[in-house]
């Protein structure tokens, strides 16, 4: 496999790619298997569209024949792009054929997928006048304690639902300014990011106070997107805007990232943790490449390296690493959606 | 190293030059003894074993001078060696590396298959080797790349370094393997041969004396000794002296060609059991004492064990990144100790761990189809690919537009202020706790005059229980409007007094109307007052209407009495719109609080009785009062 090109030369047995009739941005990929074929693998795609209508279809991945299916009736419309997929996790595939999917626009919604149909099941809206409404910009599913979604907004505050009773459960005032991200870290403690620039801790069991663990270096300068790794829950990762670098933060030690990786050539769109592994993270970005890498015990002096990458043809906008499917990486860049084999 | 090998020296010594000769002889790749481990019972792992494969180079890390012979023993010793460096360095990652001759660059395919093998364990009944000492028969496997992992679990590994056939037969307690990179079919006469060889050579060096070439089974032994011999070019073998003069001269050489021919042996009428049963025995007894040639290979299974608690308890808080991979490679060994046939685990964690210093790509062990290769190539510092595609400036372009723009795209008429929208009851603002220090504590300062200022706002609005930023200040807007609606509505109350008072000439009538307007109006006025000093108290209306004998014309005076700190002012002085108000200014300014007040406004005059209280901390004094009243009062 050669690097010179621009693009990476993809083997049609590595990779697979879906094109998509509109930009893709928001994604989700299922945390079991597809309810009509166990071998495949749903995935959710989001339109990108500067429009009202715009569209959430769902498609089947089968990593074993390396192919992508569309069904014309597993889709449906989300008023203004969706800014959030997920599907929800560690679902017990024994307890229902049906996937829940959530999806964050103005409100949180949540859908069941079932074979052939998705079903609406509710709209979480947390205000009470019909007037007002608080937009999410992201969300996050708990996977230790499956009702619990937590939301961020742009009004500064981040609530979290219990989407059994369909109630909030509460509501915290978490920013000075809009919150972009949100992670669930354990069941009852999240970090959030915002355009204060801050990443902060917050328990649930303690809701008047909350830990700030890194500050953007200069001040107000937003913090787009955060990741906490799953596997080793001392650490979390998160980029800035029109930052090329991803910080890996550990929370033992708050204000010092203690890496910073500064290998992209151009702004970062994403980050995401390895599922099965605690020392790997990846990462992709406008300069279209999507690295891997590998955070060693102790950083070289130059810095750290990638271990490997992956260029696309285009800005890479969504990355999506699935502990379902540890061995494939979903990108979508423009309109096309891509798994690459790790 | 295999030099100078002393007479009381281990006796597996003997194994290797056999195995050595056997695999020569037959021109086979390699030769592996399994035994039974004395560390785990009823496990068979790797005992000894000699390659004679292809190699790659005969460099070493130190350049040592041997003859041909010896370097060929030298290179199992080699890799053995290899093998032991790697997995000590696998095992304590942060120890240094012990030095081997060998660095795993020189080594071909089939090499590294023998190395690899060297961290395999079979339980009995299991794998190839578990199974040919359980049934007891030999066995042939050919093509043993393609075999299922089921029946030969290092299938995957053949494949990789093209070994084809691999045949196993039970050997005094253990399993001994050969395996060649070409297909030889299926022949188990080679097999009773290569038994013999060995039957004879255990025989041989057990009895350590001169051997009676007579007698009936040990007829076979003599023959077959033969290649054996031949080793004495190599070096001094135990015994092999003596044994050299028991024997026939034509002893062939034994690096020749295999010539199953009938000088070796006598392969019919080997009914061997009763013989092979007293050698295996005596093996046993030999050979359990036999080196185990590394603490690794036995500290391997020991760790591994002992290691099973960890994985299992699955102890993240601790796991440093190392760990963590190395946990996950021994938890792939156990895996297979366990006998879990997931084998290529096992062979990718070995290989990955074995690589792992020089092959980026390997990605911790969780391979699943190891036949597809990634998408991902690995990163080399100057292949980046420069983006030439012409950006148009915006950097994070959709990721902003999601975070920025969509959600007000939602909008629908919402205000500019994100807290009047989002805040609802019962809302939790945590305090950040800053642990920066002193860069966020002007900020938190900040905030924290804000949010007493709110309080302050809070407690002098009325009716407002709820303790959210936007309610209080929801409550100061409404009690703000409420209060200007009243002035407005005073004002316009008080013209309207006005305007009576001066069409209506009933001074009584009017004087009591006038008076309930007045108690009224300056009832109202004195809230206002009083709520200025935040005392919304001492609305006392004095009821007594004092009434004060109308005077005509010029009776524009001013009399202030003052008892200790009371002071009672009458006044009287042409009405003018605002002039209450302005006389009430200047009391106050004048540290007067008024406490009751009457005020009846007729014919145009204003008619002022003022009781109050001097506040002030220095000494008042009447004349400074009047005469700022009279200012006020008679100012045009």
């Amino acid at each position: 496999m050669e690097n010179s090109t621009q693009e990476s030369h993809l083997r049609s047995d590595n990779s697979v790619t879906y094109e998509s009739p509109y930009t893709v941005y928001a994604m989700a990929v299922s945390s079991t298997p597809s309810p009509t074929n166990l071998n495949h693998q749903s995935i959710a795609l989001g339109s990108f569209l500067e429009d009202y209508n715009n569209r959430v279809d769902i498609i089947a991945f089968d990593p074993d024949t390396l192919s992508v299916k569309t069904h014309p009736t597993l889709s449906f419309y989300h008023p203004y792009p969706p800014t959030k997929l997920m599907f929800q996790p560690n679902r017990k595939s024994s307890s229902s054929s049906s996937d829940l999917l959530a999806s964050s626009g103005e409100y949180l919604r949540l859908w069941e997928v079932r074979e052939s149909s998705i079903e609406p099941l509710s709209v979480l809206n947390n205000s009470k006048t019909s007037e007002f409404c608080a937009p999410l910009t992201s969300f996050d599913w708990n996977d230790v304690e499956p009702k619990r979604i937590g939301t961020s907004s742009i009004d500064t505050t981040c609530t979290i639902w219990d989407i059994e009773k369909g109630v909030v459960e509460t509501q915290l005032i978490a920013h000075d300014k809009e919150v972009y991200d949100i992670a669930w870290g354990e069941a009852r403690v999240f970090a959030s990011v915002s355009a204060d620039g801050s990443v902060r801790i917050f328990d649930l069991r303690d809701k008047e106070h909350s830990t700030i663990i890194y500050e953007s270096p200069q001040p107000d300068t937003p913090l787009l997107r955060l990741a906490w790794n799953k596997q080793d829950l001392k650490y979390m990762a998160t980029i800035q805007m029109d930052s090329n670098k991803v910080v890996i933060l550990d929370i033992r030690s708050p204000t010092m990232p203690v890496a910073e990786l500064e290998r992209h050539q151009a702004s970062v769109n994403a980050i995401t943790w390895a599922p099965q592994s605690s020392k790997h993270i990846c990462s992709a970005g406008d300069d279209t490449q999507a690295f891997i890498w590998e955070l060693p015990t102790v950083a070289g002096p130059n810095g750290i390296d990638p271990l490997c990458v992956y260029s696309a043809g285009s800005e890479i906008n969504q990355l999506q690493w699935s502990a379902a499917q540890p061995d494939w990486i979903a990108i979508a860049f423009s309109n096309k959606m891509q798994l690459l084999k790790v | 190293m295999a030099t100078g090998v002393q007479n009381q020296e281990s006796v597996p010594k003997y194994l290797k030059k056999q195995l050595a000769l056997t695999v020569r002889n037959i021109q086979w790749s390699y030769a592996i003894f399994w035994s039974i481990s004395t560390r785990q019972p009823g496990v068979l792992e790797w005992d000894d074993g000699y390659y004679n494969g292809d190699i790659k180079t005969r460099k070493t890390v130190q350049a040592v001078e041997l003859n041909a012979d010896q370097l060929d023993l030298q290179r199992s010793e080699q890799l053995r060696e290899l093998y032991e460096s790697l997995s000590a360095a696998q095992t304590s990652p942060h120890a240094i590396r012990p030095s081997a001759a060998l660095s795993p660059e020189y080594l071909t395919a089939t090499e590294w298959y023998y190395l690899v093998c060297m961290s395999f364990v079979f339980n009995i009944d299991h794998g190839l080797p578990g199974r040919t000492l359980s049934s007891g028969q030999p066995v042939w496997l050919c093509n043993a790349h393609c075999a299922e992992s089921k029946v030969f679990s290092r299938s995957l590994l053949a494949k990789v370094c093209a070994v084809v056939t691999v045949v196993c037969f039970p050997f005094s307690g253990g399993v001994i393997e050969l395996g060649v990179t070409d297909l030889v079919l299926e022949d188990f006469s080679l097999v009773q041969w290569i038994k013999t060889l060995f039957l004879g050579a255990q025989q041989a060096i057990v009895s350590n004396k001169s051997i009676h070439v007579s007698g009936n089974n040990n007829d076979l032994v003599c023959p077959a000794l033969d290649p054996l011999i031949i080793d004495t070019k190599l070096s001094p073998i135990l015994g092999c002296e003596h044994l050299e003069t028991s024997f026939p001269d034509d002893i062939p050489d034994g690096l020749e060609p295999n010539q199953p021919g009938e000088d070796s042996f006598l392969v019919q009428g080997i009914d061997g059991g009763a013989s092979q049963v007293q050698s295996w025995q005596c093996m046993d007894e030999e050979f359990s004492n036999c080196v185990h040639h590394s603490l690794n290979s036995s500290d391997c299974i020991s760790q591994t064990c002992a290691d099973v608690r960890n994985i299992i308890s699955l102890d993240q808080e601790e796991k440093n990144y190392d760990n963590s991979l190395q946990d996950v490679d021994e938890c792939n060994q156990i895996k297979l100790a366990s006998f879990d046939l997931q084998n290529d685990l096992h062979f990718h964690a070995v290989l990955s761990a074995i690589l792992k210093g020089s092959h980026p790509l390997i990605l911790g062990p969780r391979f699943q189809n190891s036949n597809k290769e990634s998408s991902f190539v690995c990163w080399r510092k100057n292949g980046l690919v420069k983006p030439q595609k012409a950006r148009d400036g915006t950097p994070q372009k959709l990721l902003k537009k999601i975070l920025f723009f969509v959600p007000h795209m939602h909008d629908r008429g919402l205000s500019e202020s994100p807290d009047v929208n989002g805040v609802r009851d019962a809302v939790w603002r945590p305090e950040a706790d800053d642990i920066c220090g002193n860069r966020e504590l002007p900020e938190r300062k900040r905030r924290e005059k804000i949010n007493d200022r709110l309080m302050i706002l809070k407690s002098m609005v009325p009716a407002n229980s709820k303790a959210d930023k936007v309610s209080i200040l929801d409550g100061t807007i409404n009690y703000l409007q409420d209060l200007e609606r009243r002035v407005a509505e005073l004002e316009s109350c008080r013209e309207l007094t006005e305007l009576e008072t001066r069409t209506k000439r009933k001074p009584d009538h009017v004087e009591r109307t006038s008076d309930n307007y007045g108690n009224n109006k300056t009832t109202n006025a004195k809230k206002l007052y009083s709520s200025k000093r935040k005392t919304p108290d001492a609305d006392e209306v004095d009821d007594e209407i004092d009434h004060v004998a109308t005077k005509d014309g010029s009776t524009d005076n001013i009399t202030v009495s003052m008892n200790k700190n009371d002071f009672i002012i009458v006044l009287k002085c042409p009405w003018r719109e605002g002039v209450l108000l302005e006389i009430m200014d200047v009391l106050s300014i004048l540290s007067l609080d008024c406490h009751s007040v009457q005020s009846f406004a007729t014919a145009g005059i204003l008619s002022l009785t003022i009781k109050s209280k001097y506040k002030g901390s220095s000494v008042a004094k009447a004349g400074t009062i009047k005469q700022a009243l009279q200012r006020v009062a008679w100012k045009y």
